[in-house]
């Protein structure tokens, strides 16, 4: 926990512009609401998995059959030795990765395509977003799955492959779900990047023009710069949101695919935790995850620093 | 300019079928009949629409119930989310003060922790809370509507933090100049201007109470009246056996009242999302 | 450093502070002779006819103890059931009085000290004595009995009589037939699965292992691997290609023959309904699982549910009177007209035998002896990390040889038992 309050205590100096006034008390008393929710509710229980994580408690143990029993990193250490864990976490990160590239480029392209579309068309494709966005992950995860049933599914009847299975093949089983996860989260992207470039005024656009920057050269040199704090922080959600990929991945693979090929860390954790009831391996699993997504953001965040971002 | 508004509508235009056509899909398969779902001459539309699925979903539970306890549940987190996490954006946002970055990093630090691996922790917490106040306690809907409460705060003041700072500081100025109280200032200047933000931010708590299937399955162990929509629709996702009718009409079940939601909101979305870069 | 001091001070105060809530409140019931029993059941994807039997039986009950209300809840048989039973077992003000529960599942409700002991209320009850020992095992964790068996689920060899009289072929008596018949359908009908398998079919591989004199205590023994083999040379291109079936449950192997795309299938009684829906009804027969030895009967897993009364139950008496209401001969044969769910009373079983000709492979094979899983934690360990369907699939898939994924396996059914 010590690492997680010294590191960006440095860094805050420099931020661009911060808040002129001095409160006193004031600002510890609007906090006061979050703080009375979030510290029971959240700081609470996430001090508890930090402290199962040192634990043997499963099952017997949370029914007091039997004592909780101290046992140090040894949680740790089994997943340290444990081979299947390196695996799932190696695929993990770089199925996160493929997700937030793919969830960002698609997202961005379409909000660039948003402000040239025509009316109606740039109506349309809000409106689909909406829907997509909205649609839970658990059913929107069992739709994508019917599409490519490997006998009533609409995309082998189209392409003709009766009864080709998709999710046999680790690869095309990793796509199908990335494309699920994608289909469920460019929409924020890209409304959120829209209502970003909306913002931008129009005189910043035609200069750009004038000067005779091609529309691709546009869209890195002026719309990106000026984009940066909302992209800062949907690069951070979609990383945060990625990294603990869940629901679609247990849905249709149906836990992890065959032989386990397409287990991810959630889901490993999951399992341990709920389905073995090794809860304290299990807490072990998810402080790892927080500590391996705190690592990566503070990363992005100490590079934006250097670039002069404020936070 | 007019040829690439011909490509970026058309571009536009496909990119809306390919997204639409799951939830296409999925409303039209839980209006065909079953035959035709099995049938392996699969065809986008059906000329025989039947509401058997539904029947079937609907049937013999109290389904309205369920329907409103979401419903319930999800507008309260809204609400109290709202009001909470805008007046902790306005004290990151307008004030200097010890440790503001730190708070800043632990909203942030809070959104990362994996939900599934808090349940164990959460469910004793809930169930000893039930014990002094029996209001939140386990079997109530509001201890879901705490848990949910707790999940979308540190996003939603994450993302409230842009819009308040987007409000200039001079209007706040001129009010207290104005001899405005502070209170007065702060509800009747401030959060006006930020209702945009309030309806993004809205969005997300509404999704994460809505769709939750982990608490509602965790905490409501035996009361049958508190029972929440996907934990009533749960018995239709079975692994083995492919009552497809029956998924896709409980799938549309519960993404209709959402999908009305956002697009209620969506011009205030667009708006309050861009917000954030204004300034 | 300081992270470790942190780590033991940490234990000191769960030690002494956390320790409490996270242990649950010992359970110690009461035997109130009125008020509200409440029960949980398994809710069905058709629901109508088990709430119909079952409300029969309740008003018979209120009828018979004036006071008492019974209410009924309906909880998921998804995963969501083990949040459920440990929310229950974690929160007796929460918990039923009666609940159904799979007997899979049992060792770990047991272990977590949920249910209880009802083996002198099953012995002085006369119906009690009427529940073959094998199934009564089902039931029994260290000499404690957790519950009233309610029905069993059995599985057998559906095949297509039509395809078996076209292809001139008799239903097969060894699992060496079964293989080279399944063959010579994919062979001569390529439109066809000879035998439906699946990766995930846990309880259709299981047979062959059991029947070649394997176990799953000792994955990695001759016998073991001898039946591994034999099912998984099942999942080959030449009678279920591994591209279709590697991923299969023992639910989609039931559709592929229901469907009509295989012409044999390892499915049970609680099947036939759903074969009677399909292209393949009235064109099938059904033959116990032959075994190694020809003309032997692998043996067949008894999967079913029973009803158990909860440790914490505040009123017992009642409660064991409503279970043995509800798992009597009476209901039990009402539930297999509504359910189709295989009675385990014997004389309930024998009667029903005696007017319905399906069910006769079914008791053949129960008569030939069943056999269960491990009643230990450790079980639901092996099933919740699919060791099971990993090995299969590894060996279909050819990640694997048998050898290497039977020693895979064996490690780790060893850890699970030895963890727990």
């Amino acid at each position: 926990m010590t690492t997680l309050t010294t590191a960006p205590a440095g860094p805050s100096t420099r931020a661009g512009t911060p808040p002129r006034r001095r409160g006193g008390p004031r600002p510890w008393l609007y906090l006061l609401p979050s703080a009375a929710v979030l510290v029971p509710l959240l700081g609470y229980p996430v001090y508890m998995l930090g402290l199962l994580s040192v634990f043997d408690y499963r099952q017997a143990q949370v029914s007091g059959g039997e004592p909780t029993r101290f046992i140090g990193l040894a949680n740790y250490a089994a997943l340290a030795g444990d081979g299947r864990f390196w695996s799932v976490l190696g695929q993990t990160v770089a199925f996160a990765a493929a997700l937030v590239v793919a969830t960002l480029a698609v997202g961005a392209a379409l909000a660039v395509v948003l402000t040239r579309a025509a009316r109606v068309p740039r109506l349309l494709l809000s409106l689909a977003a909406m829907a997509a966005w909205a649609a839970p992950a658990v059913t929107g995860s069992t739709v994508w799955m019917f599409l490519f049933d490997a006998d009533l599914g609409l995309v082998n009847q189209v392409l003709g492959l009766d009864g080709f299975n998709w999710f046999y093949d680790k690869w095309v089983a990793f796509g199908i779900v990335g494309a699920t996860v994608v289909w469920h989260s460019f929409p924020f992207v890209m409304v959120t990047l829209y209502a970003g470039i909306q913002a931008i005024p129009a005189s910043v656009l035609e200069a750009a023009a004038l000067d005779g920057a091609s529309a691709w050269h546009a869209f890195w040199r002026v719309m990106v710069p000026m984009l940066r704090p909302l992209i800062t922080i949907v690069v951070i959600q979609s990383i945060i949101w990625d990294f603990k990929i869940f629901t679609q991945v247990y849905v249709m693979t149906s836990g992890g695919g065959i032989a386990g090929q397409n287990t991810v860390l959630n889901v490993y954790a999951y399992q341990t935790a709920f389905g073995s009831s090794e809860y304290g391996l299990g807490s072990a699993i998810g402080v790892v995850m927080t500590l391996i997504l705190l690592a990566v953001t503070l990363l992005y965040l100490r590079a934006l620093y250097r670039g002069g971002e404020k936070l | 300019m007019n040829r690439s508004r011909v490509v970026a509508s058309t571009i536009a235009v496909i990119a809306t079928v390919v997204t639409l056509f799951p939830v296409y899909w999925m409303v039209l398969s839980a209006f065909k009949p079953p035959g035709e779902i099995q049938s392996l001459e699969v065809r986008p539309w059906t000329l025989h629409p039947t509401l058997d699925h539904f029947r079937r979903v609907l049937g013999g539970e109290n389904f309205a119930r369920y329907f409103l306890n979401s419903l319930a549940v999800a507008l309260t987190v809204v609400v109290l989310s709202a009001v909470v996490a805008f007046l902790a954006a306005v004290a990151v946002t307008r004030f200097r003060f010890r440790f503001r970055t730190t708070v800043l990093i632990m909203f942030l630090i809070a959104q990362m922790v994996p939900v599934e691996a808090l349940t164990i922790p959460l469910f004793f917490l809930v169930r000893d809370l039930g014990a002094v106040v029996p209001a939140v306690g386990l079997n109530t809907l509001g201890s879901l509507v705490l848990v949910h409460l707790a999940f979308s705060l540190p996003f939603a003041i994450w993302m409230m933090r842009g819009f308040v700072a987007a409000v200039p500081e001079a209007l706040e100025e001129a009010a207290t100049i104005d001899g405005a109280s502070r209170a007065v200032v702060l509800w009747r200047v401030m959060f006006p201007l930020v209702a945009p933000g309030l309806v993004a931010t809205s969005v997300f708590s509404f999704i994460t109470a809505w769709n939750d299937f982990i608490f509602a399955r965790t905490f409501i162990i035996s009361a049958k009246d508190h029972q929440t929509l996907p934990a009533a629709l749960l018995v239709f996702f079975k692994p083995d056996e492919n009552d497809w009718g029956g998924i896709m009409a409980a799938s549309t079940l519960m993404t209709v009242p959402v999908l009305v939601f956002f697009v209620a909101v969506q011009r205030r979305l667009v708006a309050g999302l861009g917000g954030s870069v204004k300034d | 450093m300081k992270m470790l001091n942190r780590a033991i001070a940490g234990a000191a105060l769960l030690a002494l502070a956390a320790c409490a809530p996270s242990t649950a409140p010992s359970a110690s019931g009461g035997d109130d002779k009125s008020g509200t029993l409440r029960v949980w059941l398994f809710d069905e994807p058709n629901r109508a006819p088990k709430e119909k039997v079952v409300g029969e039986a309740i008003k018979e009950f209120t009828a018979a103890n004036p006071g008492v209300t019974v209410e009924v809840s309906y909880i998921p048989t998804t995963p969501a059931r083990h949040e459920k039973f440990k929310g229950a077992f974690n929160d007796p003000a929460s918990a039923p009085d009666v609940a159904e529960y799979g007997n899979t599942d049992l060792a770990e409700y047991a272990a977590a000290g949920g249910f209880a002991d009802l083996n002198e209320d099953l012995r002085a009850w006369p119906e009690g004595r009427d529940i073959g020992t094998d199934l009564l095992r089902s039931a029994t964790v260290d000499g404690k009995v957790y519950g009233l068996p309610w029905y069993i689920g059995i599985r057998a060899l559906y095949y297509r009589t039509d395809v078996f009289g076209e292809l001139k072929l008799k239903p097969p008596t060894s699992l060496k037939e079964l293989t080279s018949t399944a063959r010579t359908i994919r062979e001569k009908r390529p439109d066809l699965y000879g035998v439906a398998v699946g990766g995930e079919y846990t309880f259709g591989a299981l047979p062959f292992v059991w029947s070649f004199g394997g176990d799953l205590e000792k994955l990695d023994g001759a016998g073991s691997r001898e039946g591994v083999k034999a099912y998984t040379d099942l999942l080959a291109d030449d009678n279920c290609p591994p591209q279709a079936c590697a991923g299969l449950t023992g639910g989609r192997t039931v559709e592929l023959f229901a469907g009509g795309k295989a012409a044999m299938g390892i499915l049970g009684n609680f099947n036939r309904s759903a074969v009677d829906a399909g292209p393949a009804a009235g064109k099938y027969a059904v033959v116990p699982l032959p075994g190694a030895e020809p003309g032997s009967i692998a043996p067949a897993f008894a999967g079913g549910n029973n009803l158990g009364v909860m440790k914490s139950s505040r009123h017992r008496s009642l409660a064991v009177k409503f279970l043995e209401l509800l798992g009597g001969k009476t209901y039990q044969t009402k539930m297999y007209e509504a359910m189709g769910n295989l009675p385990t009373l014997t004389s309930a079983r024998e009667e029903l035998a005696a007017k319905e000709a399906f069910l006769k492979p079914f008791l053949d094979t129960v008569a030939a002896g069943t056999r269960f899983v491990p009643v230990d934690p450790a079980w639901v360990k092996i099933d919740n990390q699919k060791v099971i369907p990993t090995m299969l699939q590894k060996v279909a898939t050819k990640q694997a040889t048998v050898e290497q994924a039977t020693t895979e396996a064996a490690a780790a059914v060893k850890a699970a038992f030895g963890g727990s």
